[in-house]
């Protein structure tokens, strides 16, 4: 196993600019996800790794090995793909058999190994049929055993979920985090599904646009985003953003004015942030609390929640209730915050402004 | 009631796949099934000099033909080098085009693409040029006085003394007469392999041959154990399609046999000797011709047959997608 260190890593097709400056450490035998919207860099930062593509600067390292220059085939990684990327004229047991078929591994070996991780992903019996006699979820898995059997260094996946429906996402997810424990491998793991990452990773590192937004282990993550953009993508329904007036360092939304104990410049703009499920929706403003009067516009009752949509000064924000929650739409209501979970963040830079 | 009856014909299952299917059997019918028939029955006349009145309905010896062809093929020594011409430059040139096909799909595939089109574009030239053009063209290079490019050029380095006529002298042959037809041939053939090689190539998908990398394949495993397996049906159609089109072709053949450049009978392969019989005026044999064409065919027939066979097409049937 190895740690994977990226220094200043830039990476461009022609004139795009795929990753910019990225300065990455994934830990030895941690769990590392990757998460980023469509196009923000994911695929490109995992086939770097791999030796696919080279960078256009910078300096890759496993462990104390400067690898940059290193082809694919000299840096012993696994990479499971999204599409799979299963050899459709190779049988299941030869695409597994296939990385070891090239380092001339003896046969009786390679035949030892392959049972081997075949039964640990629970495929034995599939292992004389071709890629297009199987299933969605039946390919995943050879896919990734085939990426297991040569004991990379490096263990890579790119989406390896999501082309499987929910349930079995759900499922196997669950059995690729005990896999990765077991196996005690390092893994890099890419996905813009935010919880995928919240349910697998030891540390996620948020990408958009092929710059890092922040490295953080999930709870801090989802607790502390570093800026607007990663409040905006974790969490489900996501954090509730808006945009506010300072009014002599105090901040002034949908009619009524908060005093926030925190330093806050006497005037100008600022970005009010806070989780659905942070605050609550009553009658009345509550002691501690950040209190702002707003009208229920949509009730969606999900059976062990119900999802409120609630009109603030003009803007909509989403705050979840209890199953008993008694609102319909027309309702004058609070929304409530608890100080302590107010976020904000410098409509400027995105940045979080710490208080 | 019959069109009741062309109706529900035309709405059945069977009855669209007629539909479909009609123009093409139409087309094969007219044009390859009409005429092979025909030359088959003329092979069953003593038919020549084109006296169609007087002998195209004389069928009272029907396999004459074919005896004075067996007797002229193993008896007859020109006739004798004609099939060995044949033999090997229809073998020869398929391995030139076949493997050269495949290795250029292969370089163009792997190499940068702002060079691989210029390249690609370049070995389709001679594809694009005038036979008449494209064979004077190599009609000029071996030519066998000292103004041949090839003589001026080895004369001018030493390695020949005195201009050599490349195609025609007896010390040469039958290679040089073969060399310079598999050469003349295989140049145009190639690009042909090249084409659909190389979009077979580009329609194997990125991640695929990115898997092999990671898996740890060199480029030669690459070719070996994904590049090749993946395009392999189209190996076996081109290899099919260039042996049919080796026997029959004739036209560059015809040529430089007629410009003297390549010696008459090594030069002479079964299709440019069924079109001399036939229509030159030595022979005007239209019968014996018929015959020889016939031989031809069945041969093209069974070997494209045997070659499916070989490189496994049954296995290469794709079943159908559900029910159609
Ligand atoms: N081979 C390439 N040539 C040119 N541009 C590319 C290439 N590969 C990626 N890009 C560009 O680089 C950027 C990042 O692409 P990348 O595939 O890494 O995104 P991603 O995060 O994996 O997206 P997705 O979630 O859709 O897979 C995109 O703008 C993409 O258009
Ligand atoms: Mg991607």
């Amino acid at each position: 196993m190895v740690e994977v260190r990226l220094e200043n890593v830039t990476k461009k097709f022609g004139r795009v600019v795929a990753l910019r400056d990225i300065n990455l450490r994934f830990r030895d035998g941690k769990f590392t996800v990757v998460l980023g919207p469509s196009g923000s860099g994911k695929s490109t930062l995992l086939y770097l790794i791999a030796g696919i593509y080279k960078p256009t600067r910078g300096r890759i390292y496993f462990d104390d090995k400067d690898v940059t220059n290193l082809p694919p085939n000299k840096r012993n990684v696994g990479l499971v793909f999204q599409n799979y990327a299963l050899y459709p004229h190779m049988t299941v047991y030869e695409n597994i058999a296939f990385p070891l078929k090239l380092r001339k591994t003896p046969q009786r070996k390679i035949d030892e190994k392959v049972h081997e991780v075949a039964k640990l992903l629970h495929i034995e019996e599939l292992l004389d049929r071709y890629p297009h006699q199987l299933s969605g979820g039946q390919q995943q898995r050879v896919a990734l055993a085939r990426a297991l059997v040569k004991e990379p260094a490096v263990l890579l996946l790119d989406e390896p979920l999501s082309n499987l429906d929910a349930l079995l996402r759900v499922k196997i997810r669950a059995e690729l985090k005990k896999l990765q424990e077991q196996l005690g491998i390092t893994a890099i793991y890419v996905t813009h599904d935010q919880a995928e990452a919240m349910a697998l990773a030891d540390e996620i590192i948020v990408i958009h646009r092929g710059v890092i937004q922040q490295k953080a282990p999930p709870k801090k993550i989802y607790e502390e985003p570093a800026n607007l953009f990663v409040a905006g993508f974790i969490g489900n329904p996501p954090t509730n953003l808006l945009k506010a007036r300072l009014v002599d360092g105090a901040i002034e939304l949908g009619g009524s004015r908060i005093t926030i104990p925190a330093r806050l410049p006497r005037d100008g703009y600022i970005v009010v942030g806070f989780r659905p499920e942070h605050a609550s929706v009553d009658a009345e403003p509550l002691e501690n609390h950040a209190s702002i009067p707003g009208e229920v516009y949509v009730v969606e009752d999900m059976g062990k929640e119900k999802i409120l949509t609630i009109i603030i000064g003009g803007e909509m924000v989403k705050v979840i209730a209890p199953p008993t929650a008694e609102f319909k739409p027309g309702d004058k209501v609070y929304v409530n915050i608890p100080y302590r979970r107010i976020m904000l963040f410098d409509p400027e830079t995105g940045a979080r402004i710490e208080a | 009631m019959g069109a009741e009856r062309l109706r529900s014909f035309l709405t059945s299952r069977r009855g669209h796949l007629a539909f479909f299917l009609a123009p093409a059997l139409t087309l094969i019918t007219i044009f390859y099934l009409v005429p092979l028939i025909l030359s088959i029955y003329i092979s069953l006349t003593p038919l020549k000099y084109w006296q169609l009145n007087r002998y195209l309905t004389d069928l009272s010896h029907p396999l004459e033909n074919y005896y004075r062809l067996f007797y002229l093929v193993t008896h007859h020594p020109d006739i004798g080098k004609v099939v060995i011409t044949t033999i090997v430059f229809t073998g020869l040139t398929l391995v030139v085009n076949v493997v050269g096909g495949l290795l250029l799909a292969l370089a163009t595939y792997l190499m940068e693409e702002r060079f691989s089109l210029f390249y690609r574009t370049l070995w389709l030239l001679p594809r694009m040029t005038p036979i008449a053009v494209y064979s004077l063209l190599w009609y000029y290079f071996f030519h066998g006085s000292r103004f041949g490019i090839l003589n001026s050029i080895l004369l001018s380095l030493g390695v020949i003394h005195k201009p050599v006529w490349w195609g025609v002298d007896e010390k040469l042959l039958p290679w040089g007469a073969w060399m310079i037809l598999v050469y003349v041939n295989g140049l145009v053939g190639v690009s042909f392999g090249m084409i659909i090689f190389y979009s077979a190539l580009r329609s194997i998908p990125r991640e695929q041959v990115m898997a092999a990398r990671v898996d740890g394949a060199t480029t030669t495993q690459l070719i070996r154990y994904v590049l090749i397996p993946s395009i392999k049906w189209h190996i076996v159609f081109v290899t099919v399609w260039e042996l049919l089109s080796l026997l029959t072709t004739y036209a560059h053949i015809f040529l430089l046999v007629e410009w003297g450049l390549i010696d008459k009978w090594w030069g002479t392969t079964w299709a440019l000797f069924v079109f001399n019989t036939a229509f030159t005026a030595q022979a005007l044999d239209q019968g014996l011709a018929a015959a020889a064409a016939t031989v031809l065919v069945a041969i093209g027939l069974v070997l494209g047959l045997i070659t499916l066979k070989i490189m496994g097409f049954k296995e290469l049937m794709i079943e159908p997608r559900g029910e159609l």
